[in-house]
């Protein structure tokens, strides 16, 4: 399997090639294009339970489109939704990455996917709601974000803050905590920060350039209301 | 060991990658061996002695083991997340390390604990906050309604009562329509400071059913008149519905119902709900129900107000009565107000507490009335 990062920025797109028989999990209604070799095929990662929980639990898609070449080599085409940048990872089989709900694009059939649920404050305040995807296993990742994808290197017991709504994905061995931006309350508020996760390594955190939440606020001025 | 042994941890160090370095560690008498394989094929292995490890627990659920040692840039930090691995470390480390060991899994326990801790006071909360809503919310209801003015009520009434009526055949003159506005008349005359002008309408339907929408709303159908025996009796039921509008149950029951849905849009946190909840209260508007506290009132207020307005309150009593008797399933008004031979019972006990009044009959007579309605004259005793 390899993959390739098209028109990389704002709107890039995936190109995966597969080797004959080879497939590949993605969102659903990810596929933009494919080889007359690919079969589409929709299916319920984790079974009926594992699918129902991530779609009412994580608003994740119910199906995961699989890709599969099955009539011989051929490549697929792949984007997300949202005006923002791809990243390839390639996990090795310890490597454990949470990635918010948004943020999962596509993953090789080594990668397993589970939905997790998160504790208490970090759900009700990290901005990612309660359950994530963890992702594992062992082959490539693609993840994507809204805006560009930025990637912080932390050794062990370094520290890093990230505003809680910029998060993409993170590994399992960093852990964060939920904060107030500034010293008081009011200060972290007017600040227009709110809460900051403050994260500790060792890891990789994922962050993602622009806030959606944010960007949704801001549209949503422009947009008449109907009722 | 060999290359095919495929990686069972991560090492983190200055000069290894930030995602971590995967490796095979083994677990050995003496320590750990940590084997890091590498592109190019060749491995690099290291042995480190149990003595020099420093044990605490990780990641970011607290379910890694974080073995740490070496100082400056050799520093190094395993971490170790595969429970059969970490077990066999508890059964091989010497003496030394098992305490760090046991604080770090007590550590573990413990914040674990105290988000199982967390989870339960907050589900615990929200269902206090429910069930609060549910069975105490009865006074705060009252209050809140209290503070809403009486033209909101009649415009919210009045829109209901519009859409309701549009689907319907309503009477709009004839001796039932008069009839039953000279018993809201008389009934009306005897509300002090009343604040509703009150509007009844005749809808031409089978259904032994009348009901009361707030601000003073009230629909008759003819299926009632044509049950009753007397305007007595059909004024008994104008009687207990007046008096829901008066009382404004109506009102109290969708104050009760917006607060828990309110509730429930906050805990579900559903933006669009507010939406949804606006059509649910027309929606609730017009399968108005009353509660039996409600009734229970509705009905000793009725009772008291057709006796001021000196109509014969056995009326009341004896269409309660007949309704409790005859072919209960097909009548409406009794699904909607339960139980009416024990409502029929308690009103008797009251009206013989109320000294004896004189009563002033009506100008019409019923028997022309049901004519009006197409009961045949035999029927009517």
């Amino acid at each position: 399997m390899k993959s390739e990062i098209l028109y990389p920025g704002a709107f890039p797109m995936v190109r995966v090639e597969l080797a004959s028989g080879e497939h590949i999990k993605a969102e659903s209604g990810a596929m933009v294009g494919s080889s007359p070799t690919v079969d589409v095929e929709s299916k319920m990662e984790g079974g009926f339970l594992g699918a129902l929980s991530r779609k009412l639990l994580t608003g994740e898609k119910f199906f995961f489109q699989t890709l599969r070449a099955s009539r011989g080599p051929g490549e697929v085409l792949l984007a997300p939704t949202v005006p923002g940048e791809i990243v390839i990872l390639e996990l090795d089989g310890v490597n454990e990455y949470m990635v918010q709900k948004d943020g999962f694009l596509a993953g090789a059939e080594g990668i397993n996917i589970e939905s997790k649920m998160q504790n208490l404050s970090r759900g009700l305040l990290g901005g990612e709601g309660f359950f994530i995807l963890k992702i594992g296993g062992k082959g490539m990742l693609v993840l994507n974000s809204f805006g560009a994808v930025h990637k912080i290197e932390l050794k062990p017991d370094q520290e890093y803050i990230v505003d809680n709504s910029h998060l993409v994905a993170w590994s399992a061995t960093t852990s964060y905590n939920i904060e107030k931006a500034a010293s008081g309350w009011v200060a972290s508020f007017t600040s227009g920060e709110g809460l900051v996760c403050r994260f500790r390594g060792p890891g990789i955190v994922y962050i993602q350039s622009r806030n959606p939440g944010s960007f949704g606020a801001w549209i949503r001025q422009f947009i008449p209301v109907s009722e | 060991m060999t290359t095919t042994d495929s990686p069972n941890a991560l090492c983190f160090g200055e000069e290894l990658p930030a995602s971590g370095a995967p490796c095979f560690v083994q677990i050995e008498g003496h320590g750990l061996t940590i084997t890091f394989g590498s592109e190019s094929g060749k491995e690099a292995q290291e042995t480190v002695p149990f003595s020099a490890f420093a044990v605490s627990a990780g990641g970011l659920d607290h379910d890694h083991l974080v073995l740490k040692w070496g100082e400056g840039l050799l520093a190094r930090t395993l971490y170790l997340k595969h429970p059969d691995l970490i077990r066999a470390f508890r059964e091989a480390a010497p003496d030394h390390l098992s305490q760090p060991f046991e604080q770090a899994a007590e550590r573990v326990r413990q914040v674990r604990h105290r988000h199982r801790v967390m989870w339960a006071s907050v589900g615990g909360s929200i269902l206090a906050v429910v069930l609060g809503l549910w069975f105490g919310a009865d006074l705060l209801v009252e209050m809140a309604v209290s503070r809403i003015p009486v033209e909101w009520e009649q415009k919210l009434g009045e829109a209901a009562y519009k859409d309701f009526l549009s689907h319907q055949d309503v009477m709009k003159e004839g001796p039932a329509v008069k009839a039953v506005e000279e018993m809201t008349q008389r009934l009306a005359e005897q509300i002090p400071n009343n604040p509703y002008k009150f509007q009844v309408t005749v809808v031409k339907s089978d259904v032994v059913n009348a009901f009361a929408l707030p601000g003073g709303y009230v629909v008759v159908f003819t299926g009632l008149m044509k049950k009753a025996d007397s305007g007595e009796e059909v004024a008994g039921v104008l009687g207990h519905e007046l008096n829901h509008v008066l009382q404004r149950h109506g009102m109290e029951r969708i104050v009760k119902n917006l607060g828990i849905m309110a509730v429930v849009a906050i805990i579900v946190g559903d933006q669009q709900g507010l939406i949804g909840l606006m059509r649910q209260v027309g929606v609730e508007l017009l399968t108005l129900k009353f509660d039996r506290a409600q009734e229970m009132e509705a009905d000793l207020t009725g009772l008291q107000l057709v006796y001021r307005a000196k109509i014969d309150p056995k009326g009341m009593i004896t269409f309660f009565q007949k309704l409790s008797e005859k072919d209960e399933g097909r009548l409406e008004w009794l699904s909607t107000h339960p139980m009416s031979s024990v409502r029929a019972d308690r009103l008797k006990a009251e009206l013989a507490a109320l000294p004896r009044r004189s009563l002033e009959p009506f100008t019409f007579q019923w028997s022309e009335v049901q004519g009006a309605l197409g009961v045949s004259p035999v029927a009517v005793p």
